[in-house]
């Protein structure tokens, strides 16, 4: 090309200078995948719906009366969620104080190793 | 000594560079091929979508203190068939057109308290898993109460179901 005609050069250079612009938005295009893929794994990874499972159930069992049924619950909550969420759960409730609208204070603990929630909740 | 002669040179070796770089960052690239469904997606939507069909079949419809919900009352009956309608009702529902192909296997887990051994109770499923399948694992806690036909031990307890569930 140089030597054997020079004419257009101002032409041929934008050229390029287009075609490397498409080249690089090609290569934003091609990072969305990755891009879902992060996010995809991240909400994968927080345990959202176990720990709105577990909350409800651990929130209706804190009700329990007989003290030997809860504890029967609260050792199958512990057991089943190491055996088979691989997450250490545990729950203890007291009586609310007096002249709170609520009918117990309940500590719950969850933590599967990657997340850990902790909450003291009146229900 | 800033003129404009020259140019095509230029060009030609900045271009000539860029192809290089562009082949070999290519061929290394096409060792690995990635595509969408390595993303995981599809996968975080499966889960969802279980979820909240397993929440919705725990969900009393009154608000009264002694009302069961259809789970509860499918695990004390022992109602696998119902199970499997409902679940897949509500994974399968489109809002139009033909229903979507979802499969699943359904276990319950409980605690047995004489062994303290967590033992499983296989409930139903619409297919086997022969290993080429890529499944999302659910969960739903249920409480069960005494007054019928618990798992074991016949008393208060909370136990576990788990559903693996995949797009066929």
């Amino acid at each position: 090309m140089a030597r054997l005609n020079d004419d257009a050069q101002w032409i041929v250079l934008m050229g390029f200078i287009v075609s490397f612009a498409l080249f690089f938005l090609a290569i934003v295009v091609n990072q969305s995948t990755v891009v879902g893929q992060t996010t995809a794994e991240g909400v994968i990874e927080f345990p959202k719906n176990d720990i709105i499972d577990v909350r409800n159930e651990i929130l209706f069992s804190s009700g329990i009366v007989n003290p030997t049924n809860l504890t029967d619950v609260k050792n199958d909550i512990s057991s089943i969620g190491l055996a088979r969420k691989m997450a250490i759960i545990s729950f203890n409730a007291t009586p609310a104080p007096p002249g709170s609208s609520y009918k117990n204070v309940i500590l719950i603990h969850y933590n599967n190793g990657v997340t850990a929630y902790n909450e003291t909740a009146n229900y | 000594m800033v003129n404009s002669d020259g140019q095509l040179f230029t060009i030609e070796g900045i271009s000539a560079g860029l192809i290089m770089l562009l082949t070999a960052y290519i061929v290394v690239n096409t060792t690995s091929i990635y595509t969408p469904g390595d993303t995981h997606i599809s996968d975080m939507q499966l889960e969802q979508l279980g979820s909240d069909a397993l929440r919705l079949m725990n969900t009393p419809n009154t608000s009264a203190t002694s009302a069961e919900s259809s789970l509860q009352k499918i695990i004390i009956n022992n109602d696998t068939a119902q199970f499997s309608n409902t679940f897949l009702w509500f994974c399968n529902s489109t809002t139009s057109g033909t229903n979507d192909n979802l499969q699943f296997t359904a276990d319950l887990y409980y605690r047995d308290k004489n062994t303290n051994s967590v033992n499983k109770i296989h409930l139903t499923q619409t297919r086997n898993l022969i290993g080429g399948e890529h499944p999302v694992r659910v969960t739903e806690w249920v409480h069960l109460n005494s007054n019928g036909q618990v798992p074991v031990n016949n008393r208060e307890q909370a136990v576990l179901v788990e559903v693996l569930l995949w797009r066929d």
